[in-house]
Order: C-alpha cells, then structure tokens, then sequence
C-alpha cells in the first residue's frame, strides 16, 4: 500500500480529474449552446395535449424536467415525475405563451398533420389551424389541406407589399425625415448666431419654404403607404386555435406560415436555410426577441474595424519604439512591464476613461466649439460609434504591442545584421526586412485583439452601445459614416435580450442563437491567430543563417 | 537619409505618444476622482451696511431670492425691506399696517414657500409671503421683481402678551404650526389642520395648547420640524425636550435629554436638517451636534434621541443655524463671528467664512445652496457665495461606519440614489470591496485547484499527443466572451444549480470516490492489457468516471435531501443556518468566474511548470523517485514562483471581471459573507451606475474612484506577478 502511494498513481488520477473536469466544462459549454441555439432555426413539431380535465393544448415542447419535490404531496416525492414546458403560443389570446404541464395531467399526446404555426410582426406565434383564407372579406380557399397549400402563395403578395412599404418608409420617407432634421438644424444654427441681419432672415424664409417643400412630398409618399396597406388589409386568414377559439389575422401582420408536422426533413433543412438567412440578414422584430440581428451584427464588425484602424499603426509604431529605437534599459524594461499589465485591467476601467474623457470631455468640448446651437441636446457629447472604437483601441493596445514586440524578438539576429551590413539605412531594415517579417505576428495580435473587441460588453456599455439602434452607423447619406450613431452589438444584444427583455421565457432562443453566432466568430478568429503564430514559428525554426 | 530621420522621428513620436497616452488612462481616472478631497469654496461677495439704510428699524430676520441678488429684512417696526445686495440700495420697503396689531417682537420664515410668520407685543401672529418674481428683460438680463403680501393675523396668546420667540411651519399641504414662547414664559402651540371628506367641504380644525406644563425649566429656543411633528424645545440648564405633535390635540413629552457634553450650558441654537430627521444642537459652549430619533422598544412612545454626529467646536456661543435646501449641508454661526459651513453625514466642516468678527444673528442659506448671507448683531449684512460640490465625502464616510439618517446604529451602506433632495446619500465602498472580494474568494477557490491540478497532469503526466489537444482547447476556453459565460450562469446555471445544489455538493465526495475506485481497478488489469495503454491516457477513462461521478451524485442529491435535509434544502438553510438561498448567489458566480479564469491560471502555470529544466527532472528520476515524487518534490516547488505569478493573474482578473457577475448576481449591495447570497462588485457597481450619474457630480466621482482602486489594484498585483516570472525566467535560464 505504502508503495502504492508513493508512486503517486492515484494522486496522478486527480490531478487528471482537475483537467477533466476543466475539459468537460468547456465542450459541455459550447454543446448546449449549440443544442440551444439550434433550435431557434428548426421548424419544431406541433403537438397537441389533452389534459385529463378535457382541456386541449397545442404547442412545441421546450423542454422536460423532474418536478421539484415541493411541488408534490409527499406520497409522489422521489418517483421522478416529469414536467414539461410548453410553448403555447398565441400571447393576444391566451395573455401568456409559456406554460408547465405535469406529466401525469396529460391524457394523449398528438401529432395533428396540418397544425400551423403561424410567425406574426406582433403578439409572438400563432399556433392553431388555418381554416379559411379571405380577400376582400370572401372566402377564397377553405379546409385546412386547402389553406396549407395555397398560403404561401398569398403571403407572397402581401410580403411583396410589405417590402414595398419598408421600401418607401425607410429610404424615401426616411430620406425626407433626415432632409428635413438637417434644415431644421440649419435654421437652428443661424438664428443661434442671432445676427437678425435681412440676409439672415432670408436665409431661414428659404429653409422654411424647403422644410414645407419636403413635408408636401412627404404628404404624396404617406398616401401612397396608406393605399398598400389598405390593399394588404384586405388579404387575412381565419384561424382556430386548438380549443376552436377563432382568430382573424391579417396577411400582412404574418411573416410567414407552415405545418412543421407536415414537413419532411428536407423541408425542414430548407426552412432551416431562410431562417438563418433571416437571422443574419433582417432587422429585429418584437423588442429584439424575434426576427434578425443584422443591424448587431454590422455594429460589432465596424465597431471593431474602426477600433483595428486605431489600434495597429499606434501599437506596431509603440512596439517598434520599444524594441528597435529605444536604448534597452530599466526604463524601457518598466515600460514594457506597464504595457503588459495593461491588458490585465480591468475593462471596465477604460469603459470609465472612455466616458469621462472621449464622451464628456473632447466630445463636450467638441459640441460647445462646433454645435451650440443644438445643446442642451448634445451631439458629440454622447456614446457613439467613434467613442466606442476608441476605447476598445486602448484597451486592445497591450494585445498589439505585445504580440508585435514578440514577432520582432524572433526575427533573427542575422536578417538584420545582413541588411545593415549591405549597407541599408535603419529605416530601410525596419520597411523592407523586420516588417515584413514581422507581419504575420502583427496580424496575430491584430486578430487576437479583434477578437476581444467583439467579445467585450462591459466598456461598450457605458460609451455608446444601445438596445436597438434607429439607424446604423453608415448609410447612403452624406457624409456616409456617421461615427456620432449609437450603435448595437452582438454581446450586449446577449446581455439585453437575455436580461432585460419584458418576456426573458421566449427570448431565450434568440439570446442562444446569438451567443452561437458571437462564439463562432471569437472562436474563429482565435483560430486563425492560432494557425498564424504556429505557421510564424515553424517558418522561423528553419530561417537560420 | 532623410527618409529614414523622418521615420525616427514618426517612430520615436508615435511610439512615445501611445505609450504616454495609454498610462495617461490611469492619470485622467485619478484625477477625475481627486475635486472629492477638496473642501468647499466660500468667499464674501458683499456686504451691506443695513444700519443706513434702515435707520431705526432693527433687523429680526433675513432672507434671500435664488439668484442672490435681492435680500428681505423683516425688521421690528413691521416692515420687509427688500435690498439689492450688489448696489446696496433699498429696492422697496412694504410696511404692514399693524398700528392694531401692535410692534414686531418675533418673526419666523417657513422654509417653503417664503412664508413669513411675525409675532407681535399683543399676542398676535401676522402672515406673509414673499414672492420674487423673475423676468428677462434681453435674452441674458434678468430682473426679479420682489413682493410681500400680507395674508392673515391670528391671536394665538388669550392672554394678549408679547411673543418672545416664534416658529411657524407650514407642511406641504395647508396644516400650519406656530409655537410661540410669551414674554411670561409661556409656551404656546397653535395647529390648524384642514380635514376633507367625501360630502363636505373641507374643514378647518384648530388645536391650542399650553405646552409649559411639559417643560421644567426657562425655555432659550425652539424648533420644529416642517411636518409640524417635532418639536424640539432647548432650556437655559443644558435640557432638550422632544416633544411630538403627531395628535396636534394631544402633545406627547417623548423625551428629556441633556446633549451638550457640560450638562448645564445653555441650548442656544436648533435647526432641522433637509428631511427633517435630523436636528442640530448649539449650545452656549460652542458645541455643535446632531440628534434624531431612532426606535426604541424601551421607551413609551417607541422613539429615542440618539446622537450619531459631533461637529467641530465654535469654542463661543452658536447663535444660529441654517440649513441648505439641496443637501445635508448645514452653516452654524456663533457670538464671535465664526461661521462654518459643514455636512451631517461626513461630519466635515467644509469651509470657515470669514466675514466680521461680530456676533452672529441669522444666518439664511439660499435656495440652490450656492451662497448664504449672514446678519450680524451690529446690523451689518454680508453674502457670501459657496461651492459646494462634494461635501459628503471623507475617508469615513466611503470605507468606515457610518450612522445615517433612519438607522439604528453605525453601518457599511451603499446607497447612491434616492428619489427626493433630502435623501441622505450612502457612499459606503466597503460592502463592494467585500463583494469584489468575495466574488472572487469563490472563483478562485473553484479555479485554482482545478487549474493547477490541470496544469500539473498536462505537463508532467499526460502524453505528448493528448497535450497538443489540450492547449488549443484551453485557448478557446480564454477567448469565450464573459458576456455568454455570464448569460450562461444567470439564465442556465443558477436555476439548474437551485434545484441540484444537494447534488452538486455530493460531486465533492462522489467524484473522487470513483476516481479512486477507478484507479484501483485499473491497477487490478491484467498487466498485459494495461501496458497496450500507453501511460498518459489516463483521462479517457478519468472523463467517463467524472461523469459517472455526477450522475451518481445526482441521483443521491434528492435521496440526500429527503432524507436528511427534510425534504427541501432551502428550508433546511433557513431554519438551522438561518441562511437566505438567493437564486443568483456566489457559488454561481465562482463557477461562472472560475470558469473563466481557469485558462489563464492553466495556461501560465502549464507554462512555468514545463519550463522546469530537464535536467532537474531527469536527475531526480535517475535518482529512483517516482514521477509523482518528481513532480512534487522537484517540479512543483521550483515552479511554485510561476505558480504564484498565475494565481495572482487570475486574481487580477476575477477582480475586474463585470459582465459575470452582473449577470449572475444579484447585484445588490448587501454586506454577506454567505455563499447562498449574491453581491454586488466594484466593477458592476460601476457598470450599473455611471450611466445614470450626473457629469461631474458625486457619484460620477465616487465611481472614478472605484475605478482608481479597481486599476490600482490589478496594476500592482499583475507587475508582482510579472516580476516574480520574469525573475523565475531568469533562474531557469541560468540553470
């Protein structure tokens, strides 16, 4: 025995047991994230309940758990009675779209072939079946084999309206809405001058002539709206949900309707497709909880190419200061400890610097010298795009630094030693041999830092980023960039929907399929560093002179 | 050539320039916090010599609008003088006709609304209120316009004496007090309260009483709370009475006490602070302290004085005090000019005004609580202008005890915001320091074992092959966002943990008893097979047994639960540990924490403990030792260094990390030791609040504190560790 413990095998096997576990917590991590957000693009099956009180369900099932022993008689404890939960849908209706279903409650269980589930702009799902669809207030198609058929065929006309409506709404009347801000804005701005002169005066009857201009315009496009969606109200479809309760909704409130039990897995693989396309490429709907994430998604990539515009030249400027120009010492020593240690702080501490300094501090003083006439309201003075980048620029710098600093340490000696001794000036040896060579580990850092921008929440919070963004950061307007937008990002899209949404129960697959996406492009860009650096280092074992 | 000085020269600029401006970040945090040391500012605007300008008439009371530009003076010869204070001239004197009412003994202001309370020789009161009314003449030109109006009289003393000393509050409603102090040395109350109800029109009740009987001694001043509810008499022997006017028909003695520190100096002066909880006492002494009531049980009427603040001493009489309306800051003058300006809760005097070296009479501080003017007994009036930024902060009152308003004794709070003006703000940062530490105690405590353990057997027990999968797999595990590690433990794990908690602390004891029973099995392998297994590949088979390990322990956590807790655990807490289970509490926290700095704590400690020189290894096992007893004996303490420098890295960042325990806290600032309840840290303190704080205010201020401590911090724990590694470097490459 004594020998036994003395070759310390077993204490080998905990030691293994720290490691395991540690492995085990991060593939268990990014498999329920992936069983999670998976299910946010399958048409999920629709079963129907009966209860052994008569009453009738239909819904998905969400998930299933043992009931908690506080909620049983004591005769039914530690019997491993199930529960499951519900999505039931139909929120306008019911006032709720969660529900728990004891186990032993339910009398049968269905698959009922053409039960609907019908997405809607409004109100969540609507789950039941589709029993007449209406034009103009008659009946064009009845029975539901009819109605399943023929739906998708409706909806695309009602979709088409759709699109032209948003069509007008956001560029047209968009448009105008922003021409009419900046006229006003200029009006604002001469009478803040206060001159009073003729030409002043003039000068504001004319703007006030182009504002009334644009309001005419306005008042054609708003008509034109008003037609399609008097043309689109006539399009609905009559629905009974499961218990026969009828509903009414109209086509152009509907995103689009399916019978996921009538689906084969190939349509369901396909429905997978436009959902995801859906995710990637549409705005949000219902408060963030339901349809895309473009408009984070656009956020978190310009927020960090911004944020890499600032923070490369400055970091390979800093690195290459330290470790080729300046005289190595103490002092660059310290430095290049402080440098280090700056990547150990704690985000939130530049978040703070960000807001007292870039908002408060340059952007106040940039909105007193160049917008006074718009304060109180402030204009620069505010989270925005810019402030954000900038923040994140210093808090990635250290990455950059480091990794740059550590590219240059190995290139070898001789390399430089070759390019000095043919006579090359030292700038010539920085711009044609060490940058070069250095380049890939540059791109590391560059990458490494990127990903930690689009993972970072907490500094992004406090300088600029919203819940939901009226518009984003670049669009067709003069002068394009509009870096004083607020803007939204895929973390915080996490942390908001997940925690701050007023119905966290339905949200929870979008905030999963979020975080999915998030973890993908950290992982990935991760990756790419990883492969870079050990790609450098290989290239590097071999370059000896 | 050229070219290449042009690139120095960007080179050595920019890099410069970035390194300054990156450690500049810790300078412009610190001196975004350092205006919370500095005291306030106050200096004389002007002065007015009222003597000239009022000849006769001799000044009772003053008062002033909120620009500080015209001051009122009510006077015993019945009038209100209104004065520009920056041309010195009388703008307008209105004379209250009160040749039937008698001369001006006594005047009190109700410090809402302007209004004015004027007792007279014959035992009546006068009311008033003065109004200023503000226009702009140009864009930037105002004029305010005063104007006094006479509302009412009431004889308040049947026996028609003269009122001595007057106190008149109006409450926000119509309900008034006055209490008056006779020249006979009566002490009268006068209440009118106004009842409405459904059917009728409202109802005026009007309550007189003699409160003398109540008090012993010769009264020298009284007070009385804007809620007409307290009433706080001051005797010439050293007593004060309190004395409550909650049923205005019935006035109860609550209590008789003796606050100055002698017991027989005279009371001389009292004055509630904004929200009226609690009142200063001046005594004869130059003693400045505060009391307010707390509940007592003891006592008949469940209230007791306590005195939780003691002012510096004016050494001579205080004649006055005055309140601001804006903050708990309160200005006390005394009988030798001295006036301070100081601050209920940090006990601070902030500032001394210097004006004349007179006694002070009254003292009114102006509405925005940016300036006072102070009349002295010669008659002279001067203003003063006050900056008054950050009066509630001192070391005490950010990380020692405090006894604030409506509690009953000392105690850590923090508490930024209330909804009203005469809130008391509480600034305590011990109870998130105590949370900062506390979270990061528990991530720790969960991180460290696992990642050294983990560390250990990848560097010195586990196949080369196995090894290369391990370190990519770590890295990715560093590089997960803390915000799905947070949402992960706030929406997934904390429910999933309340209703596993038995079982999960099963896994302490389930987990290595497989293991162990796992490797003792192994052992008993014919060797033949084992040996086809190359040693290092143990944590195949350690995996299965782990998550055998926690199914075991899942299905005896109810058992366990059932059987020995009583069937529910939370109940079981409650009653023998007298613990609250919070859903979102500190074990979530330090797994969802742990979880994130286990790569970093892996990676440095992976990186230090391989490192070790082969030689030393090699010896040892050349030598006979086993390779547990190499990795014990030689690997781990010359790598302990390393070791050290890793833990101190993941304490860094546990320290600083937000988004977890945002999200998976409570976030409420609770002073607890207990795993079972949440916390709120520095840095979701700061994430929490700096959205809503006002620029440049208080707790924008505090919370660039918080910041500063927060940098401060992790820089000095990440340069040890950074030292002690780079030295360790060092050793080993000597070796």
């Amino acid at each position: 025995m004594k020998k036994y413990f003395r070759s310390g095998e077993i204490f080998i096997w905990f030691t293994g047991m720290g490691l395991g576990l540690s492995l085990i917590m991060i593939s268990g991590l990014l498999l329920l994230i992936v069983l999670n957000g998976k299910d946010y693009f399958w048409a999920s099956d629709l079963v129907q309940i009966t209860k052994t009180d008569g009453t009738k369900l239909l819904g998905e099932i969400v998930k299933e758990e043992p009931i908690p022993n506080l909620n049983l008689p004591d005769t039914l404890r530690n019997k491993g009675l199930m529960r499951m939960q519900m999505k039931i849908g139909n929120r306008d209706l019911y006032g709720f779209d969660f529900q728990w279903i004891d186990e032993r409650d339910i009398e049968q269980k269905d698959i009922p072939e053409f039960a609907s589930t019908i997405e809607r702009m409004e109100f969540g799902n609507f789950y039941g079946y589709i029993k007449e669809i209406l034009v103009d207030g008659s009946v064009k198609v009845s029975g539901e084999r009819n109605t399943a058929e023929k739906i998708n065929s409706y909806l695309k006309i009602t979709s088409s309206i759709r699109d032209e409506i948003t069509e007008i709404e956001k560029s047209k009347i968009g448009r105008i809405n922003y021409d009419i801000e900046n006229l006003r804005l200029q009006i604002k701005k001469i009478r803040f001058k206060g001159k009073n002169s003729e030409n002043d005066l003039a000068e504001i009857s004319k703007l006030e002539s182009e504002i009334v201009e644009q309001n005419k315009k306005y008042e054609i496009l708003k008509t034109k709206v008003d037609s399609l969606n008097q043309l689109a109200s006539s399009y609905s479809v009559y629905c009974e949900d499961v218990s026969g309760r009828s509903k009414t909704i109209p086509m152009i409130n509907i995103v689009r309707a399916y019978q996921p039990n009538n689906m084969t897995f190939l349509d369901k693989l396909g429905f997978s497709l436009t959902k995801i396309h859906e995710f990637i490429f549409d705005d949000p709907r219902e408060s963030n909880t339901e349809g895309g994430v473009f408009p984070a998604i656009f956020g978190t990539v310009m927020m960090v190419l911004l944020m890499s515009i600032f923070t490369v030249p400055f970091g390979v400027l800093a690195a290459l200061y330290l470790r080729e120009y300046a005289k190595q010492g103490p002092l660059v020593r310290t430095v290049r400890i402080a440098v280090n240690n700056l990547a150990g702080v704690p985000s939130i501490v530049f978040g703070v610097f960000g807001l007292g300094f870039f908002i408060y501090f340059i952007g106040g003083t940039i909105d007193q010298l160049f917008f006074p006439e718009r304060l109180p309201s402030p204009t620069w003075g505010t989270g925005g795009i810019l402030w954000a980048s900038l923040t994140l620029a210093l808090l990635t710098m250290p990455v950059v630094i480091v990794a740059t600093e550590e590219a240059l340490t190995q290139i070898p000696r001789g390399m430089r030693e070759a390019a000095l001794a043919l006579g090359a000036t030292k700038w010539q040896v920085v711009r044609r041999i060490i940058l070069p060579a250095a380049a890939p580990g540059i791109l590391t850092g560059l990458i490494l830092a990127m990903a930690r921008a689009a993972g970072e929440v907490a500094p992004l919070m406090i300088t600029g980023v919203v819940k939901l963004a009226p518009s984003l950061p670049f669009d067709s307007y003069f002068p394009f960039f509009h870096l004083d937008r607020k803007f939204m990002h895929l973390g915080f899209h996490i942390y908001d929907v997940g925690f701050q949404s007023p119905n966290i129960e339905a949200a929870m697959p979008m905030v999963y399929t979020t975080t999915l996406l998030l973890i993908l492009i950290v992982i990935l860009l991760n990756i790419t560093a990883m492969i870079i650096r050990a790609n450098l280092r290989k290239k590097y074992k071999s370059a000896t002179f | 050539m050229l070219f290449d000085k042009i690139a120095k020269g960007v080179i050595y600029f920019g890099g410069i320039a970035t390194i300054i401006s990156v450690v500049a970040i810790l300078v412009f945090v610190f001196w975004e916090a350092l205006p919370l040391w500095f005291g306030a500012e106050g200096k004389e605007k002007d002065k007015v010599e009222v003597k000239q300008i009022l000849q006769s008439r001799k000044p009772l009371l003053i008062g002033v609008d909120e620009y500080q530009e015209i001051l009122y003076v009510v006077t015993d010869s019945a009038t209100i003088d209104f004065i520009n204070l920056s041309t010195k001239q009388l703008v307008q004197s209105s004379y209250i006709d009160s040749t039937s009412e008698g001369a001006i003994t006594s005047a009190s202001k109700s410090p809402t609304k302007n209004l004015i309370a004027l007792g007279t020789e014959n035992g009546k009161v006068l009311f008033g209120q003065v109004k200023f009314s503000v226009s702009f003449v140009e864009e930037n030109k105002r004029e305010v316009k005063p104007e006094f109006t006479l509302l009412s009289s009431i004889l308040i003393d049947s026996l028609k004496k003269p009122l001595r000393n007057l106190v008149f509050r109006k409450n926000s409603g119509e309900d008034f007090t006055i209490i008056a102090l006779t020249s006979d040395n009566r002490l009268i109350q006068f209440s009118s309260e106004k009842t409405f109800s459904l059917l009728s029109e409202s109802e005026e009740k009007i309550y007189k009483n003699d409160l003398s009987k109540l008090v012993e001694y010769p009264i020298s001043t009284i007070e009385l709370d804007n809620f007409c509810e307290k009433l706080m008499v001051g005797t010439v022997n050293g007593w004060l009475y309190y004395i409550s006017l909650k049923d205005k028909g019935n006035p109860q003695l609550i209590q008789k006490i003796n606050p100055t520190p002698s017991g027989r100096s005279a009371i001389t002066a009292l004055g509630f602070i904004i929200g009226d909880q609690s009142v200063i006492v001046g005594d004869s002494d130059g003693n400045v302290t505060s009391w307010m009531r707390v509940i007592d049980e003891k006592s008949d009427y469940g209230w007791k004085l306590v005195n939780p603040h003691k002012f510096e001493s004016h050494n001579a009489k205080v004649t006055s005090v005055a309140s601001s309306l804006r903050n708990k800051s309160f200005i006390t003058g005394d009988s030798e000019g001295k006036i301070f300006l100081e601050h209920l809760t940090s006990e601070r005097t902030l500032i001394e005004l210097s004006g004349k070296e007179l006694p002070v009479k009254d003292i009114a501080f102006s509405p925005k609580g940016d300036g006072a003017v102070v009349l002295y007994e010669d008659g002279t009036i001067v203003s003063f202008e006050i900056k008054n930024p950050h009066p509630e902060i001192t070391l005490k009152t950010l990380f020692g005890k405090v006894w604030y308003e409506g509690y009953s004794k000392p105690e850590f709070v923090w508490q930024s915001t209330g909804g009203t003006d005469d809130f008391e703000p509480k600034f305590s940062l011990i109870p998130l320091i105590i949370g900062t530490l506390k979270g990061t105690f528990y991530a720790m405590l969960f991180a460290v074992p696992l990642a050294l353990f983990g560390a250990l057997y990848t560097s010195q027990f586990s196949h080369p092959k196995i090894r290369n999968y391990i370190k990519p797999t770590v890295e990715v595990m560093a590089a997960l966002p803390s915000v799905v590690i947070g949402f992960l433990a706030g929406l997934w794990l904390a429910p999933l943990l309340e209703r596993i908690l038995p079982g999960v602390f099963l896994m302490f004891i389930t987990v290595p008893i497989t293991i162990t029973i796992g490797a003792s099995l192994w052992k008993r392998i014919p060797s033949r097979i084992r040996y086809k297994l190359k040693p290092g590949f143990e944590l195949f088979f350690i995996i299965p047994l782990i998550i055998f390990g926690y199914y075991l322990a899942q299905w005896l956590g109810p058992l366990f639960e059932y059987y020995l807790l009583g069937g529910d655990y939370r109940t079981w807490l409650m009653n023998t540990l007298n613990e609250q289970y919070d859903q979102r509490n500190s074990i979530v926290v330090g797994f969802a924490m742990g979880f994130a700095v286990i790569p970093i704590i892996f990676t440095i400690c992976e990186d230090a403990l391989s490192s070790v020189p082969s030689s030393l290894t090699s010896a040892s096992l050349a030598l006979g030792a086993t390779k547990w007893e190499t990795a014990t004996r030689i690997v781990l303490p010359s790598a302990s260094p390393g070791i050290f420098s890793a833990v101190m890295i993941g304490f860094g960042r546990a320290v600083g990390e937000t988004m977890i325990v945002l999200m998976a806290t409570g976030n409420t600032p609770i002073l607890s030791f207990s795993p079972f309840n949440g916390m709120r840290t520095l840095s979701a303190n700061i994430a929490v609040e700096i959205p809503e704080a006002p620029y440049q205010g208080t707790l924008y201020r505090v919370l660039f504190l918080a910041a500063t401590l927060l940098f401060i911090l992790t820089f000095i724990v990440n340069t040890v560790a950074e030292l002690v590694r780079q030295r360790l470097r060092k050793k080993y490459a000597e070796l």
